[in-house]
């Protein structure tokens, strides 16, 4: 290769090199952006397919009880009496309690769920099992820590348990997907028993400790024995 | 078996100032681990440095040893700064088996009470030494705990929220002096199963 040729190849590498730096970082955040919009269209999708449940004012007012958080910043709920007109069908009842817990408190310190979470499905099987789907952002925008996420998963669980009597179990589902955790702590990779002590009734304020007596875990998978676990080790 | 809960990649709760739980519960590991082996304890934790081993290997560690006690650590980012809480797994229904081992998803069922007991006595020193912390053990459905066959309990402090990264620092050897003296109380009332992996 001659000098001159050798100028020449050396400039166009330096221009291919200059050109690169200035339209790699502009590719990528397209690709970011576009990734961003995808996974923003499909939770846009699925949000159209499940839109909440409108409440029907020809529906019978009930007083509905919602649990929010007590204000006490001990990880205690309250139950916090509200008039809404319920669907005496109990799935349409569901979604509408669960959507108006959603919606929160007058008080936004009081929340016990993201702003952001939204009920995306829920089905009630005939044993009584509900099956609830919520958006990620109720696992993406939850405070991360055992009291917080239990608050959440406790709220949910009451407010069903005091205005859905059929509901037996809850399973939780977190974009349509089985999730082993909530935010990295709590146990969501099963049921919740819901309505165990149906005829004591909900008590006005329950601690994180009390809830849980009447949230007994109830294995639904086949019992694995410790000499093989399921996954891994 | 002492666990710094997240690691690796899951950094767990994070601060407005930058502070990561997993980073600060290995530190704390680090004096708990020195006030446990003060009180005669053998220690062996789950994480000795970044890494971010799954809830069942961090069981199964647990697990493979005869008459362990499992403690968790984490960093809330809700709670009253200054405070910790000590937390127990629910009450599970007691697998059966035929061939007497402790089903995996199920492997605190047994020690129910056991862990109880362990939770209350930690709970009580955390109170008298941290104000607003409660006086005995709290029950949540930790996903760690589930899956471990041994008195477990889960110790959470609050918070990543502090502006002050030394608010936290300050509490490691009050927790570290509560979770070893409650351990060393628990330890008479611990009949110890003769094999890994059998009822207490």
């Amino acid at each position: 290769m001659t000098p001159r040729w050798r100028y020449w190849f050396l400039g166009a590498l330096v221009l291919a090199v200059v050109i690169a730096a200035i339209y790699l970082p502009i590719l990528r955040r397209n690709i970011r952006q576009a990734a961003k919009l995808q996974q923003r269209s499909e939770e846009q999708a699925r949000r159209e397919l499940s839109q909440p449940t409108v409440i029907n004012p020809s529906d019978p007012k009930v007083k509905a009880k919602l649990f929010w958080a007590s204000g006490a910043d001990d990880g205690t709920l309250s139950a916090v009496n509200v008039e809404l007109p319920l669907s005496s069908d109990p799935v349409l009842r569901a979604k509408q309690v669960l959507n108006t817990l959603l919606a929160g408190p007058v008080d936004i310190e009081l929340r016990t769920v993201p702003p952001d979470a939204a009920l995306l499905a829920f089905y009630l099987l005939p044993d009584g099992t509900a099956i609830a789907d919520f958006s990620e952002a109720l696992a993406t925008s939850i405070p991360s820590g055992i009291q917080s996420e239990q608050m959440a998963v406790d709220s949910i669980a009451r407010t069903l348990e005091a205005n859905v009597p059929k509901v037996r179990r809850l399973k939780i589902l977190i974009h349509g997907q089985e999730v082993e955790t909530l935010a990295g702590h709590l146990d969501l990779s099963q049921a919740f028993l819901v309505n165990a002590n149906a005829s004591a009734g909900p008590r006005a304020a329950v601690g994180a400790g009390q809830a849980a007596m009447a949230l007994t875990l109830t294995p639904t998978a086949a019992p694995v024995k410790l000499a093989a676990p399921a996954t891994k080790p | 078996m002492l666990d710094p809960a997240h690691g690796g990649t899951d950094l767990g709760a994070r601060g407005t100032g930058g502070i990561h739980e997993s980073d600060i519960v290995l530190e704390f590991a680090a004096q708990v681990r020195t006030a446990l082996e003060a009180q005669g304890f053998q220690v062996v934790q789950t994480r000795q440095g970044n890494a971010n081993p799954s809830f069942d290997d961090r069981s199964a560690m647990a697990n493979a040893q005869r008459g362990a006690i499992f403690v968790t650590l984490h960093i809330a980012s809700t709670g009253v700064p200054g405070t910790a809480r000590v937390y127990v797994m629910n009450e599970m229904v007691p697998g059966t088996d035929a061939t007497g081992l402790i089903p995996w998803d199920r492997a605190q069922a047994p020690f129910a009470s056991l862990s109880r007991k362990l939770g209350d006595q930690v709970s009580a020193l955390l109170a008298q030494r941290f104000k607003g912390s409660p006086a005995a053990a709290q029950t949540a459905s930790v996903r760690q705990l589930r899956t471990t066959a041994a008195p477990a309990i889960a110790v959470e402090i609050s918070s990543v929220t502090v502006e002050d990264r030394a608010q936290i620092d300050h509490m490691a050897p009050g927790i570290a002096d509560a979770i070893a003296r409650g351990a060393a109380a628990f330890r008479p009332t611990y009949v110890v199963p003769s094999n890994p992996g059998e009822r207490p």
